[in-house]
């Protein structure tokens, strides 16, 4: 299911279990346009190709050109983000990069709440999340931890 | 363990700085079909607790001073990549903050797996912004391996 983008999510209605996903299409354009004001990337892609040359990709062991594993981890935060609201706030992200993000592949951005509890009045949830392809593989996967407020009454 | 600079580990170093600037959280936005109002619409994020528009928690990584990190000088494999990142955020930047990123080699080790011998090189980079707050710190473990031609 979907979350409606940027409503503000309450610590009080995230229940373990809850889970929310989007999509997202890892197109030759949009890792264009992060390598346009990703200045490291872009010179590591001057060098060998991997963000956006087939020859230069394939040189180097890879199907396809691949998306810069910052941007897939900026990819999954976009999901967790968008899913917290506005007042919601990020605290911690660790993620494990399994294999490489090809240029073309759809994309499931996947969060499932695993834990919640409130620590002194702050609300943190635990978020299992990853990236899943259109072949089933998990290039992606992690942990968020989440600060969201409370229901105001 | 592989032959490596122990010299560099725990050392911090000044890597550079840069600023958030509207058009780069644009473009990152647009990149990854991010439409939040929050990051892109000043009249909405004025009446959040943020009080205007905020960038992205991750738009440093946007920026990478590949040729100045502290090098442990690993002699081993013939290929390297990223195997993972812990991210800690801090404070919300903004566009128009200077950030200054800062980083150290924390760790060198070994490991074993079905794929063969790999050398994790973890390196902590923490930023902070003009106000010097700390902003953010990350834990980005490189990934170095034999990989056959």
């Amino acid at each position: 299911m979907s979350a409606p983008p940027f409503e503000q999510r309450y610590f009080d209605d995230a229940e373990l279990g809850d889970e929310f996903e989007e999509e997202y299409l890892a197109t030759p354009e949009r890792v264009a346009t992060y390598l346009s004001v990703s200045r490291g990337n872009a010179q590591l892609d001057e060098e060998d190709g991997r963000f956006s040359d087939a020859s230069g990709a394939q040189a180097l062991g890879l199907e396809r050109p691949i998306v810069p594993g910052v941007m897939s981890l900026s990819i999954i935060t976009r999901l967790v983000t968008d899913w917290a609201g506005p007042a919601g706030r990020l605290r911690t992200l660790d993620a494990s990069f399994r294999r490489p993000v090809l240029h073309g592949d759809r994309l499931r951005l996947l969060a499932l709440v695993t834990d919640a509890t409130d620590e002194s009045g702050v609300g943190r949830v635990t978020l299992d999340v990853y990236l899943e392809n259109e072949r089933g593989e998990r290039p992606l996967q992690g942990v968020a931890v989440v600060e969201l407020p409370h229901r105001p009454r | 363990m592989v032959e490596h600079d122990e010299s560099v580990i725990g050392v911090e170093h000044e890597l550079g700085s840069f600023t958030v600037t509207a058009e780069a959280v644009a473009s990152y936005c647009e990149a990854l079909g991010e439409t939040n109002p929050l990051y892109l619409d000043e009249e909405f994020a004025r009446g959040t607790p943020y009080g205007g528009c905020i960038a992205p928690p991750l738009i440093f990584t946007t920026v990478n001073f590949r040729g100045v990190l502290p090098d442990p000088q690993v002699e081993f494999g013939n290929a390297r990549f990223l195997g993972g990142e812990r991210v800690e955020v801090l404070e919300p930047m903004r566009p128009g903050d200077t950030i200054t990123a800062y980083a150290q080699v924390a760790e060198v080790y070994e490991k074993t797996g079905r794929s063969g011998r790999m050398v994790f090189v973890v390196r902590r980079t923490r930023y902070a912004n003009q106000h010097g707050h700390d902003v953010a710190l990350v834990d980005s473990s490189m990934v170095h391996r034999e990989i056959e031609a």
